[in-house]
């Protein structure tokens, strides 16, 4: 699920980049720190939407970095544990298939894929129905719903699920 | 009446103790106290004491369980054993005490008028340990391992949302599918153990997957099916006890309090009447706690002997031989077998007026002054009769409440007086007095004395039905 919030960071900035560039530098090293990094309380930022304040620089004694606190809007995203999401097949193997779904990754095993589904090895590993029909192979899309997830200081990690109604393969690109 | 009289024993509703016996036979059947690896004749020999002990529960209060040992002739150890299982599973309270060899004599023997052991000489201790139903912890215990068991088998059934589990065939590490992208290797497709490298295989400790894994797609159908039947049977196995613990679901739960407050109160009671039947437990234990009582605040004897006082005044009689009040009489008692079926359809006629007035009615018959409780059964027969054709006639659905609700009106009205009058009658009696509850059906000329005679069993039994009905 994606939030927009307000998050406070204290940024360092090198002495060279004091001008009337000021800001813009530091917005600039913000996003560059900030930006697709992951925290287990918030999740992945996505994008800095906005800066809310940048308070005052407090000078460090010896080196000369000046620290700002600054606030700034941002977008994460947070998976839970029951939502559907659309992701991109990775890697499949014997024991389930990886897929991601922007910055997080996705496990579903085997016993969670449709029972009718079999694993087929060779060239491009996939699962697919007895008929042929549906072929979940590297690269195609599915909608899966996490059943779990494990959410670390700086990673988040999810076990998916497509044995249910409407999940599963919505668009393989190498039928197409 | 009026005044709320220590009793010796709470009454205990008909369907708690039902739950109880149902719950023994449903989920400890098959318990024993022997571990698996001992011998099987071992098993066998044992299994079904739980349910036994359980059963003698339902039928007293709080009892040493040297004493109920013996009652149930089975190995004190072994009945330790189950009881201590029990209370685990929060079925059973328990209480331990450390008491003198001497007042563990004397509760065991029934010491009648000698309780004035105060010589204290033998100081040696030993820890007692005494047992009671919870009913009220029961009663939740019950309900939390059904919808478990619910949950657990759906769960199974569904088989979805579970996140699967691997483990290592060499160092018995257990992974589970989120720590999958640490355990993926490049080299091959599988998982691999992040100690010992060895490949994880998958970890099935359900029901279902052992043969899912072994089997392939046709197996897995098949045990879903097996998992279908198997819910569907638990569900028609366990449906009467659904169906006790709905009935018991709006009833009051008999109070079970803590040991030394039961003992108390059972040893005060005791020692208000003082000429009651020497077998009796609570009797022994009168003496008993007479003596002195470590655990007994000063405040709290005053205060129960005040009430006890007021009781024999307005009684004229000991307190636990009281009739049971009309209105103390629910819907799901505990009475003797033929009691009970007798009192439905009597209930149903009478309606509420129908335990203590019935009572007082076959008291006067049984004692002889018969004349105008001839024509007050002649009266009631025909009025039952004109009422039974009234039901005939009417709806079904309707007919019962209609027809109980209009008789409860106008024969609890002409009965009570007699009720009343007969009471201090009934308090001389020094018969066990469980025995008297109605048990006419159409007419209420019972034989007192056949019926005293059919219940024989050892004294708990009598003494938890005695005071069930001597309860207020």
């Amino acid at each position: 699920m994606f939030f927009h919030i307000v998050l406070e960071r204290n940024m360092q900035l090198h002495p060279r980049f004091f001008g009337r560039n000021l800001r813009e530098n530091l917005v600039s090293k913000l996003m560059k720190d900030v930006e697709g990094t992951c925290s287990g309380r918030h999740g992945f930022v996505v994008a800095i939407t906005g800066i809310e304040t940048i308070g005052k620089g407090l000078i460090r004694d010896g080196t000369g970095f000046v620290t700002f606190p600054v606030k700034y809007q941002c977008v994460v995203f947070r998976p839970f544990k029951g939502e559907i999401l659309e992701a991109v097949v990775t890697l499949v193997n014997k024991m389930g298939f990886f897929a991601e779904a922007g910055p997080v990754q996705i496990f579903v095993s085997k016993h969670l894929i449709p029972d009718d589904m079999e694993f087929q090895t060779g060239d491009m590993p996939n699962y697919t129905t007895s008929d042929g029909s549906v072929k979940i192979q590297k690269e195609c899309e599915v909608r899966l719903k996490i059943i779990g997830t494990r959410v670390d200081a700086t990673e988040i990690f999810c076990v998916g699920t497509i044995k249910d109604d409407f999940l599963g393969v919505i668009n393989d690109p190498a039928a197409s | 009446m009026e005044i709320s009289v220590p009793v010796r024993k709470t009454v205990v509703l008909e369907p708690f103790i039902k739950l109880v016996r149902t719950v023994a036979r449903v989920f400890y059947d098959n318990y024993t106290t022997v571990s698996d690896n001992q011998q099987k004749s071992a098993r066998t020999e044992s299994r079904g004491t739980a349910v036994v002990v359980l059963d003698a529960l339902t039928r007293r209060q709080w009892v040493r369980e040297e004493d109920l040992a013996k009652d149930l002739r089975v190995n004190a150890k072994q009945l330790r054993k189950i009881l201590r299982h029990f209370e685990e599973q929060k079925m059973v309270m328990r209480y331990e005490r450390k008491e003198t060899a001497k007042r563990a004599k004397m509760y065991s023997v029934a010491v009648s008028a000698t309780t004035d052991g105060r010589a204290e000489d033998n100081v040696k201790l030993h820890t007692h340990s005494y047992c009671c139903l919870d009913y009220q912890q029961m009663y939740d215990i019950v309900r939390y391992k059904l919808d478990r068991i619910k949950k657990k088998l759906k769960s199974e059934l569904e088989d979805k949302n579970t996140v699967q589990e691997y483990g290592c065939p060499n160092c018995k590490r257990k992974y589970n599918a989120l720590d999958a992208l640490r355990l993926i290797s490049m080299e091959d497709d599988s998982f691999h153990c992040e100690n010992c490298n060895s490949e994880l295989v998958v970890e099935c400790n359900k029901l279902t997957s052992k043969e899912v894994v072994d089997g392939g797609d046709n197996a897995k159908s098949q045990q879903q099916e097996k998992l279908k039947l198997l819910l569907q049977n638990a569900e028609v196995r366990l449906e009467p006890l659904m169906e006790l613990i709905n009935r018991v679901k709006d009833l009051p739960v008999p109070n079970c309090e803590a040991f030394p407050a039961w003992e108390a109160r059972a040893a005060k009671a005791a020692r208000e009447n003082g000429d009651l039947n020497p077998n009796d437990p609570s009797r022994s234990q009168g003496g008993y706690g007479s003596t002195l009582m470590p655990f007994l605040g000063e405040t709290k004897v005053e205060v129960n002997l005040g009430e006890g006082k007021e009781d024999v005044k307005s009684e004229g009689g000991d307190p636990s031989q009281k009739v049971l009040p009309p209105w103390m009489i629910k819907q799901g008692m505990n009475l003797t077998a033929e009691q009970r079926g007798d009192m439905r359809q009597e209930e149903k006629v009478d309606g509420v007026s129908g335990g203590g007035a019935e009572l007082s009615d076959d008291k006067k018959s049984a004692m002889g002054n018969g004349d105008d409780k001839d024509l007050k059964d002649e009266y009631l027969k025909a009025y039952y009769a004109a009422l039974l054709e009234q039901q005939a006639l009417a709806e079904k659905a309707n007919q019962q409440e209609s027809a109980g609700d209009t008789e409860l009106a106008t024969t609890s009205s002409d009965r009570q007086v007699g009720v009343k009058s007969k009471r201090e009658e009934e308090d001389e009696e020094d018969e066990i007095w469980e025995e008297q509850v109605p048990a006419a059906d159409g007419d209420f000329q019972v034989d007192l004395n056949v019926e005293a005679n059919e219940e024989d069993e050892d004294d708990g039994i009598d003494w938890q039905e005695d005071s069930l009905l001597n309860t207020d």
